[in-house]
C-alpha cells in the first residue's frame, strides 16, 4: 500500500502573477458575441466574401473599367450574333449592338444590389413594426393586421408586381419604383415572423418588470421586445435580399421591370434570350453567373448569421 | 455584524416605527381579481382586504395558488385583461383608487411610487440591455434628470445595494451576473426612484440559501433607509419572522388571518396558519416525520361551500362545512377567519389551544 503522504504543497488558488479574470474580462454585448462567432463560421466567411466581393466590383468596377456602358460601340467588324470572350472583351460581346458584356455586368450589379438591399430594408422595417404591434397588443389589432397579411399573401405576388410595374411605370419603371414595389410586398413574411417571436417574448418576466417600472407600451415594444427579436429579423432580411434580387431579375427578364436606361442584371438576360439559340452563351452566362454568386453568397451569409446569432448553436 | 446585533437593531427600528404610526399608505378593500378561462371563472383573489401604513412592513403569506402573487400583480395592474378581470374592490394608494386610474397616470405610479421586485432575477432583466441602461430607463422616467444625472443615480443605486465596482457593473449585461447579483440589480432599480411602497414578490425563492439572507437583509436595510413601506409576498414563514412587522395569511383567494408577526406566528388563531407553522422542519423535531397539511388546495372550480379550509382542517365540525366565517376581529389589526374564534364555540377554542401547547412541548 502507498504510504500516507504528508501535506502537499498546493499552489495558491490564483498565482500572484496571473490576472484576476473577473477584472480582465471585457463586457461583450450580444452583437460582439455574435460577431466573434460569425468570424469563426467558415461558410459565412465564404458567403460574405462572395457577396461583398460583388458589392466592391459593383461600386468600383465601373470607375476603372475602360468601356463606357452608355456608348454604343462602333466595331471594325460587325457580327450580328456577337462575339465570344476574347482578350479585349473578357466576357465577350453581345449580339446586335455588340456591347462589351463585362462592362454591362459590372455596371448593372450596382442596381441589382441596390434594389435588393433597399427593398429588403423597407420590408424589414414595415414588417417589424406591423408584426411587433400585432404580437404585442394581440386581440383585435392582431386579428385585423394578420388577416391583411393573409389576404396579401394569398395573392399571386409575381403577377401583382408585374401589374403594378406596368401600371405605375407604363411598362418601364425606374429602379426606385421597382424597389418600392418589392419593398411593399416584402414585409409580409417578416411581419408574421416578428409577430410570432413577440408573442412569446411578451410573456417574459423582463417585460412585466419594465411595465412595473412604468415603461410605456411603445417603449417596451421598441426598446425591449424588438431588440430581443432582431436575430431572426436580421437572418430573414439577409435572405430576403437574395429573394428580391432574383425576383427583380425575373420581372426584368419578362420585360416588366426596370427600364433599359437604368439597367439591371435581369435586363441583360432579357436581351440575350433570342441569341442563345445561335450559340451566344456568354451573353446570358456571365450576368446569370453574377446573380448566382450574389445570391449564393447571401444565402451562405444568412446561414452563418443564423448560427452566430443563435446562442444555442455550437460553432 | 453578528446576528444578535442585527436582531436588536431590527426590533428597535420596528418599535420606533410602531411608535410613530404613519397614515395608511395602501388600503386594499375587498379586492376581487377573476380570470375567465375555458373551464369557467377562477376567483384567484376573492375579497382580499389589508392595509399598510407609511413605512410599515407587511407580509402576505400562503402556499402556491392562494392568490398572493395575483394580489401583488393587481396592485401594479399587471394583470392581462382579458382573461383577467377586476370584479370588484378598491386599491387605495395614497388616497387614489389605482383601479380607476388612466394608464398614463398609472405609469407615473408604477416604478415611481410603487416599485416591484420580482421572483426570478434570472429572467427579470432584459438580456440585450446593459444593467446601467435598465436602471437608467426607470430613473429617466421618474426623475427630471438628463442621461448623465441618471447614470450617476444608477451608479449610486448599485453602490447602495452593495455592488462592488458599480462604474464597471453598469456596463455589464445580465448574463455576466450571478442570480444574487441580478436580484441586487433589481433592488437597485426599485430603490433608484424613491418609491413609497416596495412590493417584493418572493424575492428570495429563486436564490441560493446562502444568498437569501443577504438579499432579505438588503431589502430590509433599503426599506429602512428610504422609509418606504414594504409588501413582502412569500410562502416562507422563516422569511416572515425575520423581515416584517405584520402578517396577512392567505388561503384560496382570501385573507384568513392577520396580526403582528409575534401574534400570528406564536399564537395562530386559524388552523391553516398553524398547519403552515407546524410543517416547518426544525431541530426540535429531529427524527420525526415532517408534518404537512393533509390534502391540497381546493379546485378553483369546486370551492367548498363553507370554510374553504374545512376539507383539510383537523378541527373542523359541522358549522365549518355549512357556512364560511367572516374575518373575526380579535383586537386592533388582529383578525382570523375561523369559527373557533366565535364566542359560541369558546370551548372548542380552548381545546384547540390546549392541543397546541401540548404539541409544542
Amino acid at each position: 500500500m502507498a504510504e500516507i503522504i504528508g501535506p502537499i504543497d498546493l499552489p495558491p488558488a490564483t498565482p500572484a502573477d496571473q490576472p484576476d479574470y473577473d477584472v480582465q474580462l471585457e463586457s461583450l454585448n450580444q452583437w460582439q458575441i455574435a460577431w466573434r462567432r460569425f468570424k469563426r463560421h467558415r461558410m459565412a466567411l465564404i458567403g460574405s466574401s462572395m457577396f461583398f466581393g460583388m458589392v466592391i466590383i459593383g461600386l468600383i468596377g465601373p470607375l476603372i473599367f475602360q468601356y463606357d456602358p452608355y456608348k454604343i460601340p462602333v466595331p471594325e467588324v460587325r457580327v450580328n450574333a456577337g462575339r465570344p470572350p476574347s482578350l479585349a472583351h473578357l466576357f465577350g460581346e453581345t449580339g446586335r449592338l455588340q456591347r462589351d458584356v463585362l462592362t454591362l455586368v459590372i455596371n448593372r450589379i450596382r442596381y441589382s444590389l441596390l434594389i435588393g438591399v433597399i427593398a429588403s430594408a423597407i420590408g424589414a422595417i414595415v414588417g417589424t413594426i406591423v408584426g411587433g404591434v400585432a404580437g404585442f397588443f394581440g386581440g383585435w389589432t392582431d386579428t385585423i393586421l394578420m388577416r391583411i397579411v393573409d389576404a396579401l399573401l394569398s395573392l399571386p405576388l409575381l403577377f401583382v408586381i408585374l401589374a403594378f410595374s406596368q401600371f405605375i411605370g407604363q411598362g418601364a419603371a425606374s429602379w426606385v419604383t421597382i424597389t418600392i414595389i418589392f419593398g411593399l410586398f416584402g414585409w409580409l413574411g417578416i411581419a408574421r415572423l416578428v409577430r410570432a417571436v413577440i408573442l412569446s417574448l411578451r410573456e417574459a418576466d423582463y417585460v412585466d418588470a419594465a411595465r412595473a417600472a412604468g415603461v410605456s407600451d411603445r417603449r417596451i415594444i421598441f426598446r425591449h421586445l424588438i431588440p430581443n427579436s432582431l436575430s431572426p429579423i436580421i437572418v430573414a432580411t439577409t435572405l430576403g435580399v437574395a429573394g428580391v434580387i432574383i425576383g427583380e431579375a425575373f420581372v426584368s427578364f419578362l420585360g416588366f421591370g426596370v427600364d433599359p436606361l437604368t439597367p439591371t442584371l435581369g435586363n441583360i438576360l432579357s436581351g440575350s434570350l433570342e441569341f442563345i439559340s445561335q450559340g451566344n452563351w456568354w451573353w446570358a452566362f456571365f450576368p446569370g453567373a453574377s446573380i448566382v454568386v450574389i445570391v449564393l453568397g447571401i444565402n451562405f451569409m444568412g446561414d452563418g448569421l443564423r448560427d452566430a446569432l443563435d446562442p444555442r448553436s455550437k460553432i | 455584524m453578528t446576528e444578535a446585533t442585527v436582531e436588536t437593531t431590527a426590533t428597535s427600528a420596528a418599535r420606533e416605527r410602531r411608535a410613530g404610526v404613519g397614515d395608511v399608505l395602501l388600503d386594499v378593500r375587498d379586492l376581487r381579481t377573476y380570470f375567465h378561462v375555458m373551464d369557467g371563472t377562477v376567483k384567484a383573489v376573492d375579497g382580499v382586504s389589508f392595509s399598510i401604513r407609511k413605512g410599515g412592513r407587511l407580509a402576505l403569506v400562503g402556499e402556491s395558488g392562494c392568490g398572493k402573487s395575483v394580489t401583488a400583480l393587481s396592485i401594479m395592474q399587471l394583470i392581462d385583461i382579458p382573461p383577467g378581470e377586476f370584479a370588484g374592490g378598491e386599491i387605495i394608494f395614497d388616497g387614489v383608487d389605482l383601479l380607476k386610474l388612466k394608464t398614463s397616470a398609472l405609469r407615473k405610479i408604477r416604478g415611481g411610487e410603487i416599485a416591484m421586485i420580482f421572483q426570478e432575477p434570472m429572467t427579470s432583466l432584459n438580456p440585450v440591455m446593459s444593467v446601467g441602461d435598465q436602471i437608467m430607463e426607470a430613473v429617466l422616467l421618474h426623475h427630471k434628470v438628463d442621461k448623465k444625472g441618471a447614470l450617476a443615480i444608477a451608479t449610486q443605486a448599485l453602490r447602495d445595494v452593495g455592488v462592488a465596482d458599480p462604474t464597471r457593473r453598469v456596463r455589464q449585461y445580465p448574463h455576466e451576473l450571478s442570480g444574487g447579483m441580478r436580484q441586487r440589480i433589481m433592488i437597485a432599480m426599485a430603490l433608484s426612484c424613491d418609491p413609497k411602497l416596495i412590493i417584493a414578490d418572493e424575492p428570495t425563492t429563486a436564490l441560493d440559501v446562502t444568498i437569501q439572507r443577504q438579499i432579505l437583509e438588503l431589502i430590509k436595510a433599503v426599506q429602512e433607509r428610504t422609509g418606504a413601506a414594504l409588501l413582502l409576498i412569500t410562502h416562507d414563514l422563516g422569511v416572515v419572522a425575520e423581515t416584517v412587522d405584520d402578517v396577512a395569511v392567505m388561503y384560496a383567494g382570501r385573507v384568513v388571518e392577520t396580526g403582528t408577526v409575534e401574534e400570528v406566528l406564536l399564537h395562530p388563531k386559524m388552523p391553516y396558519t398553524r398547519g403552515l407553522l407546524e410543517s416547518i422542519p426544525s431541530q426540535a423535531k429531529r427524527g420525526q416525520r415532517l408534518s404537512a397539511i393533509k390534502g391540497s388546495v381546493p379546485n378553483p372550480f369546486r370551492m367548498p361551500n363553507g370554510c374553504k379550509f374545512e376539507p383539510r382542517c383537523p378541527y373542523a365540525w359541522e358549522t365549518c362545512s355549512e357556512s364560511e366565517p367572516e374575518l373575526i376581529q380579535l383586537g386592533p389589526d388582529r383578525t382570523a377567519r375561523c369559527w373557533l374564534n366565535d364566542k359560541r364555540f369558546h370551548d372548542r377554542l380552548a381545546e384547540y389551544e390546549a392541543s397546541m401547547s401540548g404539541g409544542r412541548a
